[in-house]
């Protein structure tokens, strides 16, 4: 291993006040969260929140206009290369060599970090073994969001990142997901989503995020009890006036 | 309390070798990419070959008129096909594919992706000025240049200028489809001004001026000057490595990853 943790190691995330501006508008508007070691923590809002912008500081593609961020206590920017090998990402959208099998793929990102996880075990972890020979072009939305999980966690990270992580697929693709992220045992997870079901089976806490502010935060079960829901789905409701799913339909 | 210690490990030879490797796999898995370098000088070496009168009269000692007119603008494609069309379209379509975006969160830096593509153009301008020099050879008796070795470092220079004219065209194009619209009409451009559809000397002499001072014209001065083994001009070299340098300089303001 190249990594060594001190016995003080601090929070997995530290993000302090953060602001992000844009010429008209102020999509994260002095988001702060503190996220233990070793939590499923999920970020939870309607499309356009903030809760992307929001990742995206944290993991150090986007300076923040102001605040501050630590990953276990380094800084995105100014400790960049060690950061990289410490966090796992899973962008919403992002595409891969598309003339590329799935093992070429992981091949090549494997390379990349010192202490990889083996080719066949990423494959199996996301029961993708038996599409190791199919170009990344010719996989199923859900075969591509599972490949891009098994590239954010081939490095081995403290930290994993996954943005939208069942955005767009089927229940079954969507389970298969879940059950491979719930193995994560060591890791440190950011879960952006506004799919309630997601969060609330897999997330230890909860930061609800509404117009770049964080509106409310703890564990979905406080939440609930907060608003007295039945659901995480109606504790948003109750805490945003918002129905994510009016959402939805808006942007389809 | 403290910030974890990581020691950086930068990705090593292994990793170079995969992305180059990932990188001709995406260059010869799409054909397009092999297709229009390979091919499209072939077939204006042939059209020269058919327009050029007297091809078989020597201008110099064992060069033909025919090496010292054709083989020099070939070359000069094969290169500028590549580094003005080929290479802006990968990086523009793995801008907006947002590949580089993906890798910039993982201790490769894009910055290996822009040089894998150099590499991978690279190994692809060498097979195209070989495919050129078999067909050249084989079907017209063409000669080597005199001074082989002039020839060689002129290669590397337009290179490096038809690879800064490319990072021109990748930094300004906003969309794939546009890197090609761009690269082509810079291509036709400077080829037409360069000879590739006749010598550049049948051509007005205000445009024959103006070809002289852009890459491609540059190009093939310098690669005629090592054919028939003579100096090669100053205004070439100035023209090659100033289009390098203004290359470089216009990517470093304005290329975008993302």
């Amino acid at each position: 291993m190249t990594e060594q943790l001190e016995q003080n190691t601090p929070l997995a995330i530290d993000a302090q006040h953060l602001v992000k501006r844009y010429k008209h508008k102020t999509a994260v508007d002095g988001i702060s969260l503190q996220i233990g070691r070793g939590e499923t923590f999920g970020i939870l809002g309607t499309n356009g929140a903030g809760k992307t912008t929001t990742v995206e500081m944290i993991a150090g593609l986007r300076q923040p206009s102001e605040g501050s961020v630590r990953i276990l206590g380094l800084d995105p920017f100014t400790d960049r290369a060690k950061v990289r090998q410490i966090l796992g990402v899973q962008l919403q959208q992002a595409y891969l060599h598309g003339s590329l099998t799935v093992r070429e793929l992981v091949n090549l990102y494997r390379s990349f970090y010192p202490n990889p996880l083996e080719t066949d075990r990423a494959l199996s972890m996301v029961q993708l073994t038996d599409k190791a020979r199919t170009k990344f072009d010719n996989l199923s939305g859900g075969q591509m969001q599972r490949l891009s999980i098994a590239l954010a966690l081939i490095g081995q990270p403290r930290v994993v990142i996954l943005d939208e992580l069942t955005t767009g697929l089927d229940p079954k693709a969507r389970r298969r997901v879940w059950s491979t992220i719930e193995s994560l045992s060591d890791q440190t997870v950011i879960l952006v989503s506004h799919a309630m079901d997601e969060v609330e089976r897999l997330c230890n806490r909860v930061a609800l995020i509404d117009e770049g502010r964080v509106i409310a935060q703890g564990s979905p079960h406080q939440l609930k009890e907060q608003t007295q829901s039945a659901t995480l789905e109606d504790a948003f409701v109750a805490l945003t006036g918002k129905d994510v799913h009016d959402d939805e339909e808006e942007d389809a | 309390m403290s910030a974890v210690t990581v020691k950086v490990r930068k990705p090593g030879l292994k990793a170079w070798l995969r992305l180059i490797q990932a990188e001709a796999k995406m260059v010869i898995r799409d054909y397009a990419g092999l297709i229009v370098p390979l091919g499209l000088p072939l077939l204006i070496l042939v059209m020269q070959g058919i327009s050029i009168d007297e091809m078989d009269q020597e201008l110099a000692e064992g060069v033909t008129v025919f090496s010292y007119y054709a083989l020099p603008v070939v070359i000069s494609m094969v290169v500028a096909t590549i580094a003005v069309i080929n290479m802006p379209s990968f990086l523009a379509t793995y801008r907006k594919t947002k590949l580089l975006r993906r890798l910039a969160v993982t201790p490769a830096s894009p910055a290996m992706v822009l040089i894998a593509q150099m590499v991978v153009s690279f190994i692809q301008v060498i097979l195209g000025i070989g495919l050129a020099f078999a067909v050249a050879l084989l079907f017209f008796g063409a000669d080597l240049p005199l001074s082989l070795w002039v020839a060689l470092a002129v290669l590397l220079a337009t290179c490096a200028a038809m690879y800064g004219l490319g990072m021109i065209v990748a930094s300004v194009a906003p969309t794939p489809n546009s890197s090609v619209a761009i690269g082509l009409v810079a291509f036709f451009g400077i080829a037409a001004l360069g000879g590739m559809f006749g010598p550049a000397d049948n051509l007005p002499d205000t445009l024959q001026t103006i070809g002289a001072w852009l890459p491609f014209g540059a190009a093939v001065e310098a690669f005629q000057a090592a054919w028939v083994g003579e100096t090669v001009e100053a205004q070439n070299w100035v023209v090659l490595g100033g289009s390098a340098v203004v290359g470089a300089g216009v990517a470093a303001v304005l290329f975008r990853w993302e």
